[in-house]
């Protein structure tokens, strides 16, 4: 009977108390933020006045503010391609460089991570010094050369596309590592088993790297989709969200209402869509990505 | 052994202890005054050389300098309020300061004259420091106004004497000249370039015979004749090439275009003298007169110096700011940092440009009174960054300028309830 109680202290308990710090930080920092946020949705608040209730007002307000559905149909088209984007490169630089066949293999490897270490803020500043108009590098070099210069932070499209382009840059290399580790799993037996058989590269590639890469390419689906609803500082640096509205995302219309305008409880209502957005995407992935994989 | 070891030992702690009891005896009560600060250039060592004899003088007050970026100052100094932390002392705009006004120390309650103390300073400055209760909340530290800085070689190579046409030009005349000065150029290619914020626009806009808000402040007036003719204005120089689509449109720093060279003109504030003394040194520039449409106008500014209510060190927070913003300090800092004194009494002999600095005071001389009325309106301050928005809809044709004013107004009408 002891013998039994122990048993179950080790199998139930035990697991709890070692998660308990994470528990702890987690819903400190994570739940009780959210759960006050939602409070602050549904109030009218500045920083320096005292919240007063007023219902669902900042929902139905929201849904009448032309900008704010802006940014989100911009937030909607910048994470579309970014994630998309980043998926099948990150994954093409994984395909030819976690083999260790080609020389300088790990030389190739840092150069992509060395993007991802980098502040957003830094890689936007560099980047508007190549992108920019006039004083661009890319500009100076076109002019150079007898061509005329191209508006990649002025145009609405170009700037959309330029920033997609930059975010990718950025973050493709840390998503390649971890595709890098996915790729390094797959029991080489069963490549050695297909080549036996006979099967294509492109048959070996869609039979058996794509299926079993499955759970880790859900997790970079995830994590970037998440970084890209999230991404603030690059859009910041590079365009301030411009020309107009053209690359303006949620985050940087919270920001504006939330420290600028003086709108708390506005602000929150908006973070609370954004949440619901994000946990969408991010079900909808796990819906249709997320079966369990075997290796046998 | 041992024993004289331990005596040692004993007379070690004694004298060390009787020594530091010493010290403090002399420093008083040490204070460390935490402060925050942003830089246009280098005002954080300047205001440190500034204020290095009355520290000599204080040893027991010590400075916790943080230094943050202009761009998330008003953040981070409302957090700081809002969490019940605020500096003991912070460097201000006249922007920042209408958000902050009802969380900011009156200086009333720390000085027997007030009265004295608010005739120290330029009237512009007293009232832009005043709260709604008309309490004196902050030191102004400088005067800024803006105006326009132009590439006087440029202007020389095209054979114009930019001294004698700027004397009294309008903005169609202007337009014809800063063309030829274009032309006779080649590494130049445009007119002007005016800084990416609604402060610097409304210059043009109060040339236009604009506003922002009703004559008695309780609404949103941007839809009038003038803020249009204004944005319309504005939209046909960049439709026409005379100004970069790319500070407007594409935040490109607009001192940099002229720093190097590639535009004729800028609208800038005061500090700008400063930054262009410093860093141009390929071609002669100057301040002149900025063109008129209806009228001449500049914006008046400021930078102050404040503490706040909740401050854990006011009472040598207050002694530090007095000493700052006296005679001899604020003259020392107005030369040093190349900006306009705040004090009537000041005397600035500047090493280089006074002349630029006159520029800048005329323009300030004819800006009409509710210009800085306008500018620290604490409501108005949260529809700027809205205001900028529908501007550069305009500038991309997305809307007309009509649409732009009645947004505003719309949206502005929400924070005036």
């Amino acid at each position: 009977m002891k013998q039994h109680t122990k048993g179950n202290f080790h199998q139930t308990a035990a697991p709890l108390l070692f998660l308990l710090p994470n528990i702890l930080i987690f819903g400190l920092f994570i739940i009780v933020p959210a759960i006050q946020g939602l409070r602050m949705s549904f109030t009218e608040w500045g920083v320096f006045t005292t919240p007063r209730f007023i219902g669902f007002a900042n929902f139905v307000e929201l849904a009448q503010d032309t900008v704010f559905w802006k940014t989100f149909s911009n937030t909607i088209v910048y994470s579309l391609f970014t994630v998309s984007l980043i998926m099948v490169y990150a994954l093409a630089l994984a395909l030819l460089l976690y083999k260790n066949t080609i020389k300088g293999e790990k030389i190739f490897r840092s150069l992509f991570y060395i993007p991802s270490l980098l502040s957003m803020i830094t890689v936007g500043i560099a980047w508007r010094f190549i992108l920019g108009d006039e004083m661009g590098i890319i500009n100076y070099l076109l002019r150079q050369s007898g061509g005329s210069g191209i508006p990649w932070l002025t145009d609405g499209n170009l700037a959309m596309v330029s920033i997609i382009g930059v975010s990718i840059w950025a973050q493709a290399g840390y998503y390649m590592i971890i595709l890098i580790a996915g790729l390094q799993a797959i029991p080489l037996e069963l490549y050695e088993a297909a080549t036996i058989d006979g099967a294509s590269t492109t048959k070996t590639f869609t039979a058996i790297t794509l299926p079993l890469l499955r759970s880790t390419l859900l997790v970079v689906m995830v994590l970037s989709t998440i970084a890209s609803f999230k991404a603030y500082e690059l859009i910041s640096v590079m365009t301030k969200g411009g020309p107009g509205y053209a690359t303006k995302l949620i985050v940087q219309q919270v920001y504006q209402v939330a420290f600028l305008e003086d709108r708390m409880g506005y602000a929150s209502a908006m973070s609370i869509v954004l949440m619901l957005i994000i946990s969408i995407f991010t079900l909808v992935q796990f819906k249709f990505t997320g079966k369990e994989q075997d290796y046998e | 052994m041992k024993k004289i070891l331990g005596i040692l030992l004993i007379l070690v702690l004694v004298s060390t202890t009787v020594f530091a009891a010493g010290t403090k005896e002399e420093t008083g009560k040490d204070v460390t005054l935490s402060v925050l600060w942003f830089n246009d250039a280098n005002e954080d060592e300047i205001f440190l050389n500034t204020i290095d004899d009355y520290l000599q003088a204080n040893p027991h007050v010590k400075l916790d300098m943080q230094i943050v970026a202009y761009s998330e100052y008003d953040q981070k100094l409302k957090l700081m309020i809002s969490g019940g932390n605020p500096p003991d002392v912070a460097r201000i705009t006249t922007n920042t300061l209408s958000v902050v006004v009802d969380s900011l120390e009156p200086i009333d309650n720390h000085v027997a004259d007030i009265e004295a103390v608010k005739a120290q300073f330029l009237p512009s400055m007293v009232a832009f420091a005043s709260n709604t209760k008309g309490e004196f909340v902050a030191y102004p530290t400088e005067a800024t106004a803006n105006g326009m800085l132009i590439n006087k070689s440029a202007f020389d190579k095209a054979g114009i004497n930019v001294d004698e046409v700027s004397k009294d030009w309008t903005w169609s005349e202007w337009e014809s000249i800063v063309k030829q000065v274009v032309a006779a150029n080649p590494e130049m290619k445009y007119g002007l370039t005016v800084d990416f914020t609604p402060h610097r626009f409304s210059t043009l806009m109060y040339q236009f015979g604009g506003h922002f808000l009703n004559k008695d402040q309780s609404n949103m007036e941007f839809n009038n004749p003038g803020t249009i003719a204004a944005i319309k204005w504005f939209k046909h120089v960049h439709d026409a090439g005379l100004v970069p689509k790319s500070v407007w449109l594409g935040s490109e720093n607009p001192a940099e275009l002229f720093q190097a060279g590639l535009v004729a003109g800028h609208i800038g504030g005061s500090w700008n003298i400063n930054t262009y003394n410093k860093n141009v040194t390929d071609f002669e520039w100057k301040a002149v007169r900025m063109p008129k449409a209806e009228i001449n106008s500049s914006v008046p500014g400021g930078k102050f110096i404040a503490s706040f209510k909740g401050s854990k060190n006011q009472e040598e927070a207050f002694k530090l700011m007095e000493a700052f913003a006296d005679k001899a300090h604020n003259e020392m800092y107005s030369r040093d940092t190349f900006n306009i004194p705040s004090r009537v009494d000041a005397q600035v002999t500047y090493p280089s440009n006074s002349d630029d600095f006159e520029v800048f005071l005329e323009e300030l001389k004819v800006t009409p009174a509710f210009t800085a009325n306008e500018w620290k309106n604490t409501n108005l301050s949260k529809v700027t960054t809205y205001i900028r928005e529908q501007i550069v809809e305009v500038l991309l044709g997305n809307i007309s300028a009509e649409e732009a004013v009645a947004n505003v107004d719309k949206k502005g009408a929400t924070y005036f309830k």
